[in-house]
């Protein structure tokens, strides 16, 4: 009625807080979380909004759009039971022990939906590009194939969008990055969100099966599968997000059972994922050596012998790229500065370029030595910077809204924001003098020693 | 028939002469099936627990009645569940709600004005009302379910509108925190003598006001007077006609002194826009209170008083381009006063360095004082820009949680912000965006040194101490 050009987002009430999301035209997402379950029920409602827009990325990426499930089966059963699945196996990576922890204010120095880049040499970047020159074109083949490459759990290369980049790293640092495949199910300190291995101050809530699920008017159908608590027939949909599915092959390349075999075959199914951008079916090839992983993507139409077909490309590809891949792994490995590579002393910060979907953070053991009112002033401060952005947004989308605040909270720290040209800069500093201006000059030396002087305005 | 009877029908007869405003501007929306009503910026709604509505800014309430009974509908589902609803948003639009007893208060805005702040008016919103009614209204409610309140608010609605529009221009009604006219320290202190001389014959609150400022203000012992109090009953008798015609005395209560209960204010204007405001707990003090203030009256214009509140307001407050700069300036000495021109380095935009506006804020004493506002900020959409910033930058840095925090520079395309607080004092300065970050500090410490060298004139010192 008053607001017909944007959708309702927040509902907020004494108990309990209602994030929707519309994935889809008449699909909503909703997430509803009752704050006398947690023990610090404190978050931003843009990172709880992101855990949907990622949830919902990520489904449409292996198993297709919401809407193109209910186009086969109008009853709502088939998607119902993917989605069932789909969302309690991403719950996992959320689960410590029974609990849930879903953000909080603790990680307001984590952007969800970035990707995180590896700095590199240009030796080095000159190598890798050279790889993947020849992963896109393999010899012989007319097919322009895409790929991604991490080193540990940072990109090193892509060449796909910002969107499709953002989605397949998002799985890979969650199933199959070297870290992800050494994580198991019974681990209580693993989680996409906390990767270090504290276990400070959770806040978290009992998971159950009811409570996983995505509510639209659509989906809610007739099925007897839907009865509250009870579990959807299992499905014969893969379950691309279900733990413990990858394992390293003998010739260095990751399997999965998770889709099932060929019929009439054993050969297991390769996994196929759709790029945002061309919506293209791909196959997902992820060969990994030591601390690399190069996922291959190989258009589907591509190859009409399907299996057969992927046996050869992953064959071509050890042929022709193993040296090289030597290499450059022998390369980074030299380089890495290890987990607190990122650190810059007496800095927690969060470097965001909104642009181009990358992020770069103080590595999560930093972010855990500041204290709680610090993470909840920079918490607070980055609820108002979003509401901003927004507004700025819906006022004039071509606009980039600029911004700066820094504020001395009552515990002494500095919080500051800073936004600029679509890069976002956070900071906590704790040890700071008293000043502004020194608190100003601190971030202005950040700025122009990290972020090319993008946030040094004065 | 005695007088004052006939001027307490004299009164509630204005009153619904006011009522025309309701006419004025919104005889094209009258309900919610209409485009320009939904287009509305800022909507206030006071609704029964039973979905009656009771006032709405634009419209006319009995069109309304659907449209308030799903906003009782949305409350009451909540609440079924065990729950209470704060607010819900929508792209620019926020809903903001506040449950009071058996009233419901809604605001559905799109300005950009955060949460908190929408429900500390929705607060005022509910005082204005008790202002008038009292607590006592509830039990109604609990009688009869069905209960129509909105015959007891006719007349009103000059009231509310005035309210509602100082939620964009008066710094009180965030801060809450009262301001006073400029007056020489000898002159306000004349005044405060006679108010203490008629507080002690009986009354528990005299208040010699300038518009919504004040000139004097005295309280009986241990009687304390709480600024959103002071903000509600001025905004009352501004905003209602009748109080200027004549003499008046009228019953009202002080939702922060005592809900439950009906002072009674004699008001009389002595000038324009200065008037008197003796409160008393007797019903029948009429004649006292009038005897009182005509021996006020006496002692004001022999001391002059009148005069010089006069001579204040065609003065004007604080200007930021009197904001003392020279660097040479020692601390003996003058600081302009209030009102005096003065050379001073200035840029081309406001004052130096780029000052727009501040607002000083005195924690011990409750007041506050705010400069004049003047060009650049010459329009009332620049101004309302201003305070809509004023009043972010007032709930980010008042933190329910963690609050407060002690500073905060803020800068966006429209202004640069500076914010102390301090445990004596707070201070808010708006400059140009440009502003530069060293100067625009110096500029605000010159500020709060000049403030504490008119703090005599500026600030309201003596008389009854005010806590509660």
């Amino acid at each position: 009625m008053f607001s017909p050009e944007a959708p309702c987002e927040l509902i907020e009430a004494e108990r309990r807080s209602y994030v929707f999301y519309e994935a889809e035209p008449d699909i909503w997402m909703v997430m509803v979380l009752d704050k006398s379950k947690y023990t610090e029920s404190v978050w931003r409602s843009e990172s709880l909004q992101a855990v949907l827009k990622e949830i919902h990325s990520l489904f449409v990426m292996f198993l297709g759009s919401i809407k193109t499930l209910l186009d086969k089966q109008p009853s709502g059963e088939f998607a119902r039971s993917h989605l069932y699945y789909f969302f309690t196996d991403y719950l996992t990576d959320f689960t410590v022990s029974t609990k849930v922890q879903l953000p909080t204010f603790r990680e307001c120095l984590k952007e969800r939906r970035t990707v995180q880049m590896l700095t590199i040499s240009r030796d080095v970047a000159i190598e890798i590009q050279s790889l993947v020159t020849v992963l896109g074109s393999p010899t012989g083949s007319s097919t322009m194939n895409n790929s991604i490459i991490l080193f540990q759990d940072l990109l090193v290369s892509t060449t796909l969008s910002p969107d499709d980049t953002a989605n397949l790293f998002a799985y890979c640092v969650m199933r199959l990055t070297p870290h992800a495949l050494s994580s198991s199910l019974s681990s209580s300190t693993w989680s996409y969100i906390m990767k270090s291995k504290t276990t400070s101050n959770v806040s978290a809530v009992s998971s159950s099966p009811s409570t996983v699920f995505a509510a639209s008017d659509e989906l809610r159908g007739t099925s007897r599968d839907t009865s509250p608590g009870g579990e959807p027939r299992t499905p014969n949909a893969p379950r691309p997000l279900q733990r413990d599915k990858w394992s390293k092959g003998e010739d260095g390349y990751l399997v999965t059972d998770a889709w099932g075999v060929e019929i009439g075959t054993s050969l297991l199914r390769t996994p196929t994922i759709l790029l945002q951008q061309s919506q293209e079916r791909m196959y997902l090839c992820v060969y990994q050596y030591k601390s690399l992983t190069i996922v291959l993507l190989v258009p589907v139409l591509s190859l009409v012998n399907g299996e057969q077909g992927i046996l050869l490309v992953k064959k071509q590809l050890l042929e022709n790229v193993s040296d090289k891949i030597l290499s450059i792994e022998e390369k980074l490995s030299k380089g890495w500065g290890g987990e607190n590579a990122y650190h810059v002393g007496g800095y927690r910060y969060l470097l965001i370029d909104g642009d181009r979907n990358i992020s770069r953070a103080s590595p999560p053991a930093k972010v855990t030595t500041l204290s709680k009112d610090s993470l909840l002033a920079l918490n607070n401060l980055r609820e108002q910077v979003d509401t901003e952005k927004k507004r700025s947004k819906l006022d004039n989308p071509e606009h980039e809204k600029d911004f700066e605040a820094c504020i001395r909270a009552k515990n002494n720290a500095w919080v500051i924001a800073k936004v600029s040209r679509g890069r976002e800069l956070y900071m906590a500093l704790e040890k700071a003098s008293e000043t502004l201006l020194f608190a100003s000059e601190a971030v202005e030396k950040f700025s122009n020693k990290y972020c090319e002087g993008a946030f040094s305005l004065d | 028939m005695p007088k004052f009877q006939i001027l307490q029908r004299m009164t509630s007869r204005d009153r619904r002469d006011d009522e025309p405003e309701k006419g004025k501007g919104k005889k094209n929306d009258r309900d919610d099936a209409s485009v320009s009503w939904r287009k509305r910026k800022k909507h206030f709604f006071v609704l029964s627990h039973s979905g009656k509505p009771i006032y709405s800014r634009y419209g006319a309430e009995h069109k309304l009645a659907g449209f308030t009974a799903t906003l009782q509908a949305i409350i009451s589902y909540v609440e079924n569940g065990g729950d209470n609803i704060r607010f819900v948003r929508a792209g620019k639009h926020q809903v903001v709600f506040l449950v009071k007893g058996p009233i419901y208060l809604v605001c559905i805005s799109c300005t950009e004005e955060p949460d908190d702040a929408l429900r500390g008016q929705l607060e005022l919103l509910h005082g204005q009302m008790l202002v008038i009614l009292t607590k006592s209204i509830d039990r109604c409610f609990e009688k009869n379910k069905k209960f129509d309140m909105t015959p007891l608010l006719g007349g009103t609605e000059a009231v509310f509108s005035s309210l509602i529009h100082s939620f964009s221009w008066n710094p009180a009604t965030f801060l809450h925190a009262y301001t006073c006219l400029p007056l020489a320290f000898s002159t306000r202190q004349a005044a405060g003598a006679i108010l203490q001389d008629v507080v002690e014959s009986g009354v528990l609150f005299a208040m010699l006001m300038c518009k919504h400022k004040v000139v004097s203000l005295v309280g009986a012992q241990k009687a304390s007077l709480h600024p959103d109090d002071m903000l509600l009953l001025s905004n009352f008798i501004l905003s209602t006609k009748s109080f200027r015609t004549s003499e008046s005395f009228s019953p009202i209560c002080l939702p922060r002194y005592n809900p439950m209960a009906f002072l009674h204010a004699y008001v009389h204007y002595l000038e324009v826009d200065t008037y008197l405001v003796l409160l008393s707990i007797n019903s029948d003090d009429f004649y006292h209170l009038k005897d009182c203030r005509i021996q006020i009256e006496s002692v004001l214009a022999k001391s002059n008083v009148l005069g010089e509140v006069q001579k204040s307001v065609l003065d004007g407050g604080l200007h930021v381009e009197d904001v003392p700069v020279d660097s040479s300036l020692r601390s003996d000495s003058p600081s302009p006063h209030p009102g005096q021109g003065r050379a001073a380095i200035a840029s081309r935009i406001g004052g130096p360095a780029g000052l727009l506006h501040f607002i000083y804020r005195s924690i011990n004493l409750d007041q506050y004082v705010s400069s004049e506002l003047s060009s650049p900020l010459n329009s009332s959409r620049l101004q309302k820009e201003l305070y809509r910033a004023y009043q972010k930058l007032y709930v980010s840095m008042h933190d329910r949680q963690i609050g407060p925090h002690k500073t905060q520079f803020r800068r966006d395309e429209s202004y640069v912000l500076l914010c102390w607080i301090t445990p004596d004092f707070e201070l808010y300065a708006a400059f140009d965006p440009l502003a530069d970050k060293a100067l625009a500090i110096k500029i605000c410490n010159r500020v709060c040194q000049w403030v504490r060298d008119l703090e005599n004139e500026i600030f309201l010192f003596g008389g009854s101490p005010f806590s509660w």
